[in-house]
């Protein structure tokens, strides 16, 4: 977290570079995220749906409430520290609207990831909203990475 | 502390609580809250049909939380950085805590195949203990951060 501190990231050409490098695998991680989740867990409404509570059409059995368990913890912990770094660089480079992006990634992050268990205990209604947040945070994150690569490449930060 | 960072440390807090209860609901359900649940878990039940976990089978759950326990603990602890408490005494103890728990947390399982009943109630109070004091350090970054 010495990023946080440094005066002129710019200047700093060694610190400027390991952020880049960051933020780099930050980026893979999300695009990959996606497309491991659209051939496992499902990124479509339908798709989740089937993961959930299976379809008999597919021959698809519905996921066990252990395997929902462990999913949902693990994705919790996982998305918590790719959105901390990021935001933290994010906060370092920009200026204007930052607050207001670091608020929409992680508010829809949060809803994400609350809607999933409503979704599986209460309503399927919660799907949409699961699979609207998910793009969204992932949109709002990939803005927030290329905005960064651009700022670390400006004169003065 | 720039109060942008403030709100990435609010968010943190509110994905830690999240993780708490999800950690929560995954141990009742697989485990359960009961000294006997505990015990049946690790050391099987023949007539339940629960198989008994083996040494490697413990080795596979425990070490992805060796390095998230660190990971998620030294995170939270940092924070107290950028507050005002850190120059309180009695964070040095809520770190060597926050830790030990965690340790024991981590490694009772390995205690109660090897015929200690009693790391059952060992599981359950450290495993409380842990949630508890995440919970505790979670109310003081909160505090600090809204209220200094």
């Amino acid at each position: 977290m010495k990023f946080t501190v440094i005066k002129n990231l710019q200047k700093d050409s060694a610190m400027s570079l390991i952020l880049k490098g960051f933020l780099f695998f930050i980026l893979l991680y999300i695009l990959s995220d996606i497309f491991v989740m659209k051939s496992s867990f499902g990124i479509s409404a339908e798709a989740v749906n089937s993961t959930l509570f299976g379809n008999e059409e597919a021959y698809i059995d519905p996921i066990n409430e252990s395997s929902f368990l462990e999913f949902w913890h693990t994705q919790i912990f996982f998305i918590m520290m790719i959105l901390l770094t990021l935001s933290a660089v994010f906060i370092r480079v920009a200026k204007r609207s930052r607050a207001i992006l670091t608020n929409a990634l992680m508010i829809t992050a949060l809803v994400s990831l609350i809607s999933l268990p409503l979704a599986f205990y209460i309503s399927k209604f919660f799907i949409d909203i699961y699979v609207i947040t998910y793009f969204i945070w992932h949109l709002v994150a990939i803005y927030m990475i290329f905005y960064s690569f651009w700022k670390l490449n400006a004169r003065s930060i | 502390m720039q109060e942008a960072y403030k709100l990435s440390i609010l968010y943190y807090l509110a994905f830690s609580l999240l993780l708490i209860v999800s950690a929560i609901m995954l141990f009742e359900h697989k485990i359960g809250f009961s000294f006997s649940g505990v015990l049946e878990y690790y050391t099987g039940n023949e007539e339940k049909f629960i198989p008994a976990q083996s040494v490697a089978g413990i080795l596979k759950i425990v070490l992805p939380h060796i390095f998230v326990f660190g990971l998620f603990a030294m995170v939270l602890l940092h924070f107290l950085v950028f507050t005002n408490i850190k120059y309180k005494k009695n964070i040095i103890i809520l770190v060597y805590t926050i830790f030990a728990i965690a340790l024991l947390e981590i490694f009772t399982p390995f205690m109660i195949i090897g015929g200690f009943k009693f790391f059952a109630y060992v599981k359950l109070f450290s495993f409380f203990a842990l949630l508890a004091l995440v919970l505790y350090l979670s109310w003081l970054l909160f505090h600090s951060i809204a209220y200094d």
